[in-house]
């Protein structure tokens, strides 16, 4: 026990931590950043793991096409959209259980992502590493932040992107509505249902492009076991930070670190038990929500399908 | 308000016709998928039909595989009717599996008696799996579709864990160098007996399971119990004001349905159908998601199970034939998708006509 | 028949509207309507609940689209599909049950159905400029959820100002307001048909209100309009006549809730009830503390007590602890301090269920939310206050259970399809006589009914009010909680008034005027 402490105190210390750690969390927040704006809308899509998957495959096959990365990050936001568009036009047209459909989602994307991967077998490689001159020689975190594979820097326009369009546009402020009281925002002449699928399809294309980053930003080729969850963690980041963006991305911060403690550890020579390191994340994001899950923030139509007329 | 409820045959053909339109919708796009990667849909068909239940002895073993599948989404259905949303099965039913098998490695006692602990402990585990995320929900507010989630990937570590040490789970006696992850084999009189009908070999689980799905319907439909588990389910404040309880009844679900998933996690490994009697590393094959799905289409009706296991169960071993004809087994895993999501169309379709109706007919909501 | 005076020969009216007509099935909820607003005019719309008012103006506004007839802007034939083309148009409708989102700031509700561009500055601008010109003014930047429900009407309305629309359209405004705020949005209305020659049509159930307010008047009923009339040329008994369709006597039951006053058609017999002071106390509530999600205190040192055989009415704006009084009353909000008394005994009420068993009934506000479960049959429902009693070891006597069930329709008469038929298909009216089926056949020593005839159409009202005298006649203590100061006065032995979560006041019905009343319900201690 005490052992793992101090280890967890050295890599707090070194820069190789901090890098790992960026890393991770910045998956998370690809999709969390999105979810955030779909959640605020009411609704809550478990199929962001999905949308995660079914983006680094597309980001694989059109780099196995064109060579190219940019072009696989655009293959890659497509594929989120398009799991999103499912996700949205079942649950907020047909209003299918929004929960039932997200978990078939993820099963249908990784199922079907498997099956052309070992059929296709695309082939890819890291995205090259781009660095932001003085500011990658800062201490501990200047590597981590300006001096990783350019697919990175992306998140930077992310999240302030999602963060304007949800707190500072006409769309954002209707979503918002639609998420508190959708009975009063369409008596208000608000498209309810319009704004809901709207703000999952931007959780597709925020969310498969961080499968593209995951791709092209951290693993390098593809699996079909890459998200490996964390699509659900990002889920939790957002509520963990009570549907508030900077909360949230702290949120994705703390996980984030602690998924990354699964290489940086035995990297620094810690041989601690694999499975205790494997199930840490989980077992974190698990014990940071009781603590701190303040379900009175909710948005208070969340999760609850809109239909005019009734309740 | 006659006008507002269709009436029983016209209900039944708009049922019937959407369920045969989704049904056939997702066949077809299983068909295009097939042939896009360059296989022929009909050996792909017969190659299913074949592995699952048309060639001798292959149905004897899609029971085995229906078995846990509706023990799985029976449990389900009863936390479902609480209103909770449980899908963390997959690792209930993992960690059954590994009390059932620690159980079974250390008991010592007459073999029926074992047999009953072990399947007993299987239960004891899930339930314990599934009160975690039920605790969680109901004391710290953690919504439960996300506790339930994360709780199975922890249930795979921790069972990982286990198999590597053996004061755990790890098989006693293994030479140091050759070390599988892999549990003690359960002792002969340790397991389910089989029976064998017109050439197929299954255990005698699968009739008590159907027994139990018959006995579990009527008592949600005809009990008190049941009815508490509705009302909590549909309205909490109105369940409050009755003294109906929805910590107690929903906690009590969700033992039921952990306690479920971790019995066909004890029935999977005292079967022998799935790793021979022993607890392997990824033991849980998915069974606990696609019971997951079996539950989910079957909706409602708790008898629904038996036909549905059966149908993904043959798709699973069905697969197992699918080699000869040049296409990946993972094929059935987006069928299977497909057939899942084809077949949520119809319901919630129906839910917005009902509604519809019901809105125009009736003059108070003027 | 076309409502209002004679049609002079001037422009064309604000608004026409001919052979308007919407059908629900095999129902007309409007029945070829005609109706004409004119500019510089208050338009009463009269009518009971259902009569079809609603529906008319969802027409008009855009939400609702007609099956027949035509609508005219200021002579030009239009067809509106949504509520922004009604806005286009020049249609503003301040709701009844409110538009607004809590958890958004004034500034932000009232762009919220705006076009183009979000700009903060020049909506806190306008906000405050309107605020100024019509005497409403409101804090731009507090959120919705704070403020009181009088000053969230203030918003409503300038969110309808904000658009300069041509044609206004009050929805039942005064549901929610003191008389003394009533008399403030009454006189606003004026000054905006007075000095900017716009067309106002005020909807409402309320004689009263209809007679002091408005210059025309068009009754519907059935969904048909019936009459129309200047105003000052009719009388409330005609009015009350034209509603119903039958002679009406003013002090019956049913008009205690359509605004007709006693006091004017002469002085009522003062109940007999309230000389029984020797009736036991049936409830009694000493000193409860109820704090809202954020600690918001709800109910403060409440201090309230209901004799065997009484009707004690708690008037009261909305708003000011009714619902967690009910709520705290039925188990669903926890009782931070203070006692609760059935028949003298304490109750536990942090025990669920308590209550219920203690014998207190409730005929909750919201029947959806906490009175029935809309998606189980009506024996189910029926079933709750007691599922044991239809058991036997666990098991559900179904043929008891529905042989009761059968004999609660009859009693009550609920009409349905039958004991099985799902709660949700009975209308409003139906699905209130069986909260109320099953809160008496428990027995119960108290009832508490908390805004009883609200939505409902004469016949319910009337059933209603009958039911809950029987009860008071048999022995129970009834406790009546409602914001239509009429259903009060019409049913209540004794009168006491809620504000801010404590009783502010109380009398005999017998000393109570409405004077007095309504001043305390505004917050003035006497």
């Amino acid at each position: 026990m005490g052992e793992f402490f101090s280890a967890v105190f050295e890599v707090l210390s070194t820069e190789a931590a901090f890098t790992a750690a960026a890393r991770f969390a910045v998956l998370l927040a690809f999709a969390a950043a999105g979810e955030w704006v779909a959640e605020r809308a009411g609704t809550l899509n478990i199929s962001v793991e999905g949308m995660l998957l079914g983006g680094a495959f597309a980001a694989a096959m059109g780099f196995h096409i064109t060579e190219s990365v940019a072009v696989g990050l655009v293959c890659a936001m497509l594929a989120g959209g398009t799991v999103s568009m499912v996700q949205a036009q079942m649950s907020h047209r047909l209003t299918a259980d929004p929960f039932v459909v997200g978990l078939t989602l993820n099963i249908l994307v990784l199922g079907v992502v498997g099956f052309l991967e070992s059929e296709l077998k695309p082939s890819t490689r890291l995205a090259s590493v781009v660095e932001v001159p003085f500011l990658v020689d800062l201490p501990l975190v200047g590597r981590a932040l300006f001096g990783q594979p350019w697919p990175f820097y992306l998140i930077y326009v992310v999240v302030p992107f999602c963060g304007w369009l949800l707190l500072r546009t006409r769309w954002g402020l209707e979503v918002r509505a639609v998420g508190e009281n959708p009975q009063s925002a369409d008596v208000s002449g608000i498209h309810v249902n319009h704004r809901r699928r709207q703000s999952i399809y931007l959780a597709g294309l925020m969310a498969g492009l961080g499968g593209g980053y995951l791709l092209f930003g951290q693993v390098g080729r593809f699996e079909p076991g890459m998200v490996g969850g964390r699509g659900f963690i990002a889920l939790v980041a957002v509520i963990f930070g009570g549907w508030r963006l900077r909360a949230t991305i702290f949120g994705c911060l703390l996980f984030g670190s602690v998924l990354s403690f699964r290489l940086t550890l035995p990297a620094l020579g810690y041989q601690l038990n694999n499975e205790l390191l494997s199930s840490l994340p989980f077992l974190v994001t698990i014990v940071a929500t009781s603590l701190f899950v303040r379900a009175t923030r909710q948005p208070a139509a969340l999760a609850r399908p809109f239909i005019r007329g009734l309740k | 308000m006659n006008e507002s409820v269709l009436s029983r045959r016209s209900q039944w053909a708009e049922a019937v016709t959407l369920y045969v339109l989704c049904g056939l919708g997702a066949l077809v796009i299983s068909g295009l998928l097939v042939t896009v990667v360059g296989a022929s849909w009909s050996d792909v068909w017969n190659a299913l039909v074949d592995g699952s239940v048309r060639k001798p002895g292959r149905w004897g073993g899609t029971i085995g595989v229906a078995t846990p599948l509706a023990l799985v989404a029976l449990g389900t259905m009863v936390s479902n009717r609480a209103g909770l949303v449980n899908i963390g099965q997959e690792g209930q039913l993992l960690i059954g599996a590994a009390f059932a098998a620690y159980a079974g490695a250390n008991m010592v006692g007459p073999g029926p008696v074992a047999l009953l602990v072990v399947l007993t402990s299987g239960a004891l585990g899930g339930a314990l799996w599934a009160g975690i995320a039920g605790g969680l929900r109901y004391w710290r507010k953690v919504p439960e579709v996300l506790s339930t989630l994360l709780l199975v990937s922890l249930a795979a570590n921790v069972v990982g864990y286990g198999l590597k040490n053996s004061w755990l789970l790890l098989e006693r006696g293994a030479g140091l160098g050759n070390r599988n992850s892999v549990s003690e084999q359960l002792a002969p009189d340790t397991r389910i007996p089989h029976w064998s009908l017109w050439g197929n070999d299954f255990a005698m689980s699968a009739v008590a399971v159907v027994l139990l799905i018959f006995l579990v319907s009527w008592m949600l439909n005809h009990t008190l119990w049941g009815y508490r588990l509705s009302v909590v389910g549909q309205n909490q404040r109105v369940a409050r004001r009755f003294g109906i309880g929805e910590t107690a009844e929903g906690m009590k679900s969700m033992f039921i349905s952990g306690g479920m998933s971790g019995l066909a996690g004890g029935v999977m490994l005292a079967s022998g159908d799935f790793a021979n009697y022993r607890l392997v590393a990824g033991f849980s094959v998915s069974i606990g998601w696609v019971g997951l799905l079996v539950a989910l289409v079957a909706g409602q009706r708790a008898l629904a199970i038996i036909p549905v296991a059966f149908v993904f169960a043959s798709l699973r071993t069905g697969s197992g034939f699918l080699a000869s004809t040049g296409i990946e087994r993972r094929v059935t895993d987006v069928v299977q998708g497909l057939i899942v999501l084809a077949l949520l169309i119809p319901p919630a379709i129906m839910f917005i006509r009902q509604r519809r109706r019901a809105l125009s007919a009736s003059r108070s909501r003027v | 028949m076309s409502g209002g005076g004679s049609a002079s020969a001037g422009p064309p009216p604000a608004v026409e509207v001919s052979g308007l007509t919407k059908n629900y099935g095999a129902v007309a909820a409007c029945d070829a309507v005609n109706l004409q607003l004119h500019r510089g005019e208050i338009h009463g719309i009269l009518g009971e609940n259902g009569a079809g008012k609603s529906t008319l103006m969802k027409m008009l506004i855009g939400l609702v689209v007609p099956d027949a007839g035509r609508i005219s802007i200021d002579g030009a034939s239009v067809r509106i599909m949504s509520p922004l083309e009604a806005a286009q148009l020049g249609i503003g409708m301040v709701h009844q049950h409110f538009s607004l989102i809590e958890a958004l700031t004034v500034w932000e509700n009232v762009a919220l159905g705006d076009r183009g561009k979000l700009s903060r500055s020049a909506t806190r601008a306008s906000v405050a400029e309107l605020g100024e010109q019509y005497g409403l003014r409101v804090d731009p930047d507090v959120p919705v959820g704070d403020l009181p429900v009088g000053l969230r009407q203030r918003v409503e309305i300038l969110k309808c100002l904000r658009r300069q629309p041509e044609i206004l359209i009050f929805d039942e405004p005064t549901s929610v307001l003191t008389p003394e705020e009533s008399e403030d949005l009454f006189a606003s209305l004026r000054q905006v048909v007075n000095q900017e020659d716009r067309a106002v049509a005020l909807v409402s159930h309320k004689l009263t209100e209809i007679l002091s307010v408005t210059d025309r008047v068009t009754i519907m009923r059935n969904g048909q309009v019936v009459n129309g009339y200047q105003t000052d040329e009719v009388g409330a008994a005609a009015l009350a006549q034209d509603m119903v369709g039958r002679e009406v006597r003013l002090r019956s039951t049913a008009l205690g809730n359509l605004g007709g006053s006693p006091s004017e058609a002469g002085e009522p017999e003062a109940e007999g009830r309230s000389e029984e002071i020797s009736a036991p106390t049936v409830l009694e509530l000493r000193g409860l503390e109820v704090r809202g999600p954020e600690g918001v205190v709800e109910l403060d040192d409440f201090m309230l007590s209901v004799r065997a055989g009484e009707i004690v009415g708690v008037a009261g704006v909305e708003g000011n602890g009714q619902k967690a009084l009910v709520d705290a009353l039925s188990g669903l909000q926890p009782v931070i301090r203070g006692e609760v008394l059935v028949d003298g005994e304490v109750v536990e009420m942090k025990r669920l269920g308590a209550s219920h068993e203690a014998g207190v009934a409730i005929i909750p506000e919201d029947r959806h939310d906490s009175g029935l479960v809309m998606e189980m049959s009506l024996a189910e429902n029926l079933m709750l206050a007691d599922p044991e009693g239809f058991s036997h070891r666990g098991v559900i006597d179904r043929g008891r259970l529905d042989a009761l069930t059968e004999e609660l329709i009859e009693r009550f008469g609920i009409m349905c399809t039958g004991p099985h038929a799902p709660l949700w298909t009975l209308s409003g009216g139906n699905q209130q006589r069986a909260v109320l089926a099953r809160e008496m056949t428990s027995n119960p020593k108290v009832l508490v009914a908390s805004q009883p005839t609200r939505g409902l159409d004469v016949g319910a009202i009337e059933y209603m009010a009958g039911q809950l005298r029987q009860a008071a006649d048999d022995g129970v203590g009834v406790l009546l909680i409602s914001s239509e100061l009429d259903e009060i006065f019409e049913l209540a032995d004794r009168i006491v008034v809620i504000f801010r979560g404590q009783i502010t006041g109380e009398m005999t019905r017998a000393t109570a005027t409405r004077e007095k009343v309504g001043r305390l319900m505004g917050g003035d201690l006497l």
